[in-house]
């Protein structure tokens, strides 16, 4: 019989990037450690039994190893600790070991603490440095990064899906906007306004159909989630405990050409999928974390999700591998603004990596600090009005993603 | 009696590349420079210092069992490989059998037309730092010949917005010189006798886009 898993608390320092974000990454994580005590001051350092650090580039930081130094910076020395990596999804990745440690038994009360530190280089060269995660014989050098492989991937899923430009172009303005409620999400630091669906359409092309407003941002930050077996939770915060009750994770290629046809996956989802279009590993996890938490009906079930937006195209082709929608109406569900606040299901109240930012290792773990929040009733002390609140929330998704796809993860997180 | 040395022979577990075609092709002005730090800044009030680090170091990619495949772009030759079991066909290449079934089965290397097909396209303007004075890029992911799989690549000789689904292709190799054995030997073009389809409402949305980005290109150093 395995255990259940809690979530009691956790912060993120301000996203930013560039001048005005200065955190040292131990000086970061502190702070966040700190706001966590701030909501459940009966947790105590002394309490944690294992760390789980999320990080995804030593590039950035020039740094190997640099959770040693958050890790003894933190007065931690003799417990237990060690580094997830896996892309985009490492945030979510920690999650799911942190998840299965305290499943296990074996730990009680597991820290996970992330961070990137993406603004030590120039934009383009940051943009190169994430796009040596793609197969870089074969990928890189003909000019590839992350956006251009998801350009790729969304033009032809647009065309498959009749969706247009201005359709997703919804997702670009709805995330931003929703992060100009959020004091810590980079948007609502630097560019600081409400844009509109033409605003994202008149954006600077990045590559087609995507444009700038329909990228996520890159940023510094840090975050910190605090995860536990419920009889520490029922101790520490009896009244506002969130419990994870169906975690996923799954896999795909590295280079996005070659899903056309691949075996583990038309053995298991049929010919031709997920094809370049659709997010096989996205399915996959999100059918383990639906059958271990009883989702039977997503869209009744879930009542909001703090998902994956590296690009407005992106998230939509989510919604579909979330089973929210299919290629019958995704094209409607889109253009009934489903997924804004005042939706049958609102995506990324919290800002999202294109409204809060994409500090790589701690995007992951700040979608579940959101998540959680709104299972606790923490928005309005944490966002700057309850505009961005989902009323009532029972039951939230968090979702991970990494790569082309190449590694997904899902969680189903309910109220206590 | 003096001290008595015994000399162990190291073993040999394989024998030793012998590279005799070796070629550089450095451009100037590269140069390892290890960890340097080169200067720093420190704000007003003097509560926030920034250093700046600068690393340069050259790495050596070894190819391994794909080498033929790297090889064949120096000689203007597209490879592919093929499992003996079940059949299928890559490029890009895998020396393993990817199919569950087949239990890693080693692949056989065979030479693939020089000819492909869209299977979809993005017209990239922007990129990584290497890549910008180079925008706008047409990128496609393309499949030569019979292979299972799409190859990412560059098309050229295209107006960006007049890309198809589905359109047939020519793999087009740079003049032997100035190979280097990378993906970047080759590029596509559109198959001999392809026309482009009429003026469309879509095009014009893309032109509209990219043009901003020949102009940008043009203010790059």
């Amino acid at each position: 019989m395995t255990k259940k898993v809690c979530v009691i608390g956790g912060a993120t320092t301000p996203f930013d990037y560039g001048p005005t974000g200065f955190e040292s990454i131990e000086g970061g994580a502190a702070e966040c450690i700190r706001e966590t005590r701030e909501d459940i001051p009966d947790f105590s350092m002394r309490d944690i039994d294992l760390m789980i650090y999320s990080h995804f580039s030593v590039h950035f930081g020039h740094q190997l190893c640099s959770e040693w130094i958050i890790h003894d910076h933190l007065g931690l020395v003799g417990v237990p600790q060690y580094r997830i990596e896996n892309g985009g999804n490492t945030g979510g990745s920690a999650l799911y070991a942190a998840a299965l440690a305290v499943m296990s038994g074996h730990h009680d009360v597991v820290g996970v603490c992330g961070w990137e530190t993406m603004d030590s280089v120039s934009q383009s060269q940051g943009s190169e440095f994430i796009a040596l995660a793609s197969d870089i014989r074969y990928e890189l050098l003909v000019g590839g990064i992350y956006p251009i492989y998801y350009a790729a991937m969304a033009n032809k899923w647009m065309k498959d899906n009749k969706v247009t430009e201005a359709d997703v172009a919804t997702i670009g303005a709805k995330n931003r906007n929703n992060a100009m409620d959020n004091a810590k999400a980079q948007w609502y630091r630097n560019e600081h306004k409400y844009i509109t669906v033409d605003d994202v359409m008149n954006s600077r092309l990045i590559s087609y159909p995507i444009k700038k407003y329909d990228c996520c941002l890159m940023s510094r930050g840090v975050a910190f989630l605090l995860i536990c077996s419920e009889e520490y939770a029922k101790k520490v915060n009896p009244d506002g405990y969130v419990t994870i009750d169906g975690i996923g994770l799954s896999s795909c290629t590295i280079r996005a050409g070659d899903r056309l046809n691949f075996p583990g996956w038309t053995e298991r989802y049929g010919k031709n999928y997920p094809g370049m279009t659709e997010f096989g590993a996205c399915r996959s996890s999100a059918d383990q974390a639906y059958k271990m938490a009883g989702i039977e009906n997503p869209l009744k079930d879930i009542d909001f999700g703090e998902i994956h937006d590296a690009f407005s195209t992106s998230e939509a082709q989510i919604y579909k591998a979330l089973y929210l929608a299919d290629e019958n109406n995704i094209a409607q569900f889109l253009r009934d603004e489903s997924t804004h606040m005042h939706g049958q299901i609102p995506m990324n109240p919290g800002g999202g990596l294109m409204g809060y930012g994409h500090p790589v290792g701690a995007t992951g773990l700040m979608s579940a600090i959101e998540c959680f929040y709104q299972l606790s009733d923490l928005i309005p002390k944490k966002h700057l009005s309850k505009k961005t609140e989902v009323p009532d929330a029972e039951c939230g998704i968090v979702n991970s993603h990494a790569g082309t796809g190449t590694s997904i993860s899902n969680f189903i997180m309910r109220r206590s | 009696m003096g001290e008595v040395t015994i000399m162990k022979k190291r073993k040999k577990f394989a024998e030793e590349p012998n590279f005799t075609e070796k070629k550089s092709y450095r451009p100037e002005g590269v140069k390892e420079t290890g960890l340097a730090f080169i200067g720093h800044e420190i704000s007003e009030d003097g509560n926030v210092m920034n250093q700046f680090l600068h690393y340069d170091q050259l790495y050596t990619i070894r190819h391994g069992e794909n080498s033929k495949f790297f090889k064949g772009l120096l000689e203007g030759k597209i490879l592919g490989t093929r499992c003996p079991k079940c059949g299928d066909i890559w490029v890009p290449v895998r020396t393993h059998c990817w199919n569950l079934n087949c239990n890693l089965e080693k692949t056989e290397w065979l030479e693939m037309p020089l000819t492909a097909k869209v299977h979809t396209w993005t017209i990239a303007g922007w990129s990584g730092r290497s890549s910008l004075k180079r925008l706008p890029i047409v990128l496609v992911y393309a499949v030569i010949g019979n292979s299972n799989v799409a190859i990412a690549n560059e098309l050229h000789d295209i107006e960006p917005w007049n890309v198809e689904f589905g359109m047939p292709l020519k793999i087009v190799f740079k003049p032997e010189e100035e190979r280097i054995g990378a993906v970047t030997d080759f590029h596509f073009k559109p198959a001999d006798g392809w026309e482009p389809s009429p003026w469309n409402k879509e095009k014009e949305r893309i032109q509209k886009l990219v043009e901003p980005v020949y102009e940008w290109v043009k203010t790059l150093k």
